[in-house]
């Protein structure tokens, strides 16, 4: 009995924490971790361990929003990779670094903002070719081109800080150290309190 | 060390479920009340233990000392290892809450083993006890590389060449950890020798 009870109350510490921690933290979080983002057609990523150390020459695979493994490549000396892809919808980068080591990250589809831009830009053109020569309309095209790759080419700092920001979030901290030790006294503690009264009984 | 969440199919998990819960149970049992303060002062020691990274091969090794635990509890480092176990998947990500079991059999199976392989050459004398602190402390990290070896069989498909990695990434993490578990080894038979039962 004793250690039954014991194992039940433990499970209940287990469940209770469990609740708690999948509430506040991504219950699919790993030791490796992984970030991509994209670039019109291409897509940049990068694979690191929880101390911020690149993962490299791992095998990364893409599957589509329907599970078809779409496309194969590997993480550089850096832990980075990019490759291009036409796939517009929602990706899942699945990342194996080996030795029983998995990370995930889910890319969000860009299809139907495009389409919605389209579908603007196709109302507005059809009022400007109503008032104006087509000559205007092809300018239109040439200039949301020039603006997407000054825009690319500013946003890349941006981006940079983010991947460096989500590496950071993933660092253990002092704070998660000293946490733990906390708990686990506390775990231990209460074990002896339990075994303490079953004996006094 | 930490095999993560979604790599391991159901029935390699629950086999390691089922084990780590029989050696829980056995640990659980045969702990003394007074020896609890020590088994949490190593379930800490472990936790901490994985944040020391060496930094070794393509991936990061980090130390995992259940070897240390192994050679001080004996059969207590199940529910020891255990509970260090669950706090790092919780806080740190470090393995995950399903692959619990395999993770707990595959280190502290090893450290138990090698407690009583070595607890003879332990307990002779003085000048014996660092010798079978680095045995043990050494040999637990080996056995547990071959044990997740084991586990990933499914996954990795070639057996050889994923325990060729993973023993060749830890045998400099086996010698830092022979070494420190030698160490306190000798200096609890100095202070305390009744800590090491």
């Amino acid at each position: 009995m004793k250690i039954t009870d014991i194992l039940f109350n433990f499970l209940i510490f287990i469940v209770i924490q469990f609740i708690f921690f999948s509430l506040s933290t991504d219950a699919n979080a790993h030791k490796v971790s992984t970030y991509a983002y994209r670039e019109g057609d291409k897509i940049f990523g990068e694979c690191y361990f929880v101390d911020g150390s690149p993962c490299k020459n791992s095998k990364v695979e893409i599957y589509d929003a329907k599970g078809n493994k779409i496309f194969e490549t590997t993480t550089d000396e850096k832990g980075k990779y990019s490759f291009t892809i036409k796939e517009k919808g929602t990706l899942r980068i699945v990342i194996s670094a080996g030795e029983g080591h998995k990370a995930e990250y889910k890319l969000e589809g860009i299809r139907e903002k495009i389409e919605k831009k389209e579908a603007i830009d196709n109302v507005s053109l059809k009022k400007e070719i109503q008032s104006t020569t087509p000559q205007q309309s092809i300018d239109k095209e040439e200039i949301r081109k020039i603006i997407d790759e000054t825009l690319d080419s500013k946003l890349q700092g941006l981006r940079m800080e983010i991947m460096d920001l989500r590496k950071q979030m993933d660092k253990v901290t002092l704070k998660d150290v000293i946490g733990g030790i906390g708990y686990i006294l506390g775990v231990w503690a209460i074990i002896m309190l339990l075994k303490r009264k079953k004996n006094a009984s | 060390m930490h095999i993560s969440e979604g790599v391991l199919s159901a029935p390699v998990l629950l086999t390691g479920a089922f084990l780590s819960l029989v050696g829980l149970a056995i640990g659980l049992k045969n702990m003394k009340n007074e020896d609890i303060p020590k088994v949490a002062v190593l379930s800490s020691a472990f936790f901490v233990a994985s944040l020391i990274h060496v930094p070794i091969g393509p991936t990061s090794a980090h130390l995992v000392l259940n070897g240390l635990v192994g050679m001080i509890l004996g059969l207590g480092a199940f529910p020891s290892i255990f509970v260090a176990l669950i706090l790092q998947a919780l806080l740190f990500q470090f393995g995950g809450l399903t692959t619990l079991g395999v993770n707990t059999f595959a280190m502290a199976m090893p450290a138990v083993l090698c407690y009583y392989l070595f607890r003879g050459i332990l307990r002779r004398s003085k000048n014996t006890a660092f010798l079978g602190g680095f045995l043990g402390g050494g040999l637990s990290l080996l056995i547990a590389a071959i044990l997740i070896s084991i586990a990933l069989i499914e996954t990795e498909k070639s057996f050889i060449s994923i325990a060729g990695t993973l023993l060749a990434m830890h045998l400099p993490v086996a010698v830092i950890e022979g070494i420190i578990t030698g160490f306190v080894v000798v200096y609890l038979k100095k202070v305390k020798p009744e800590a090491l039962g």
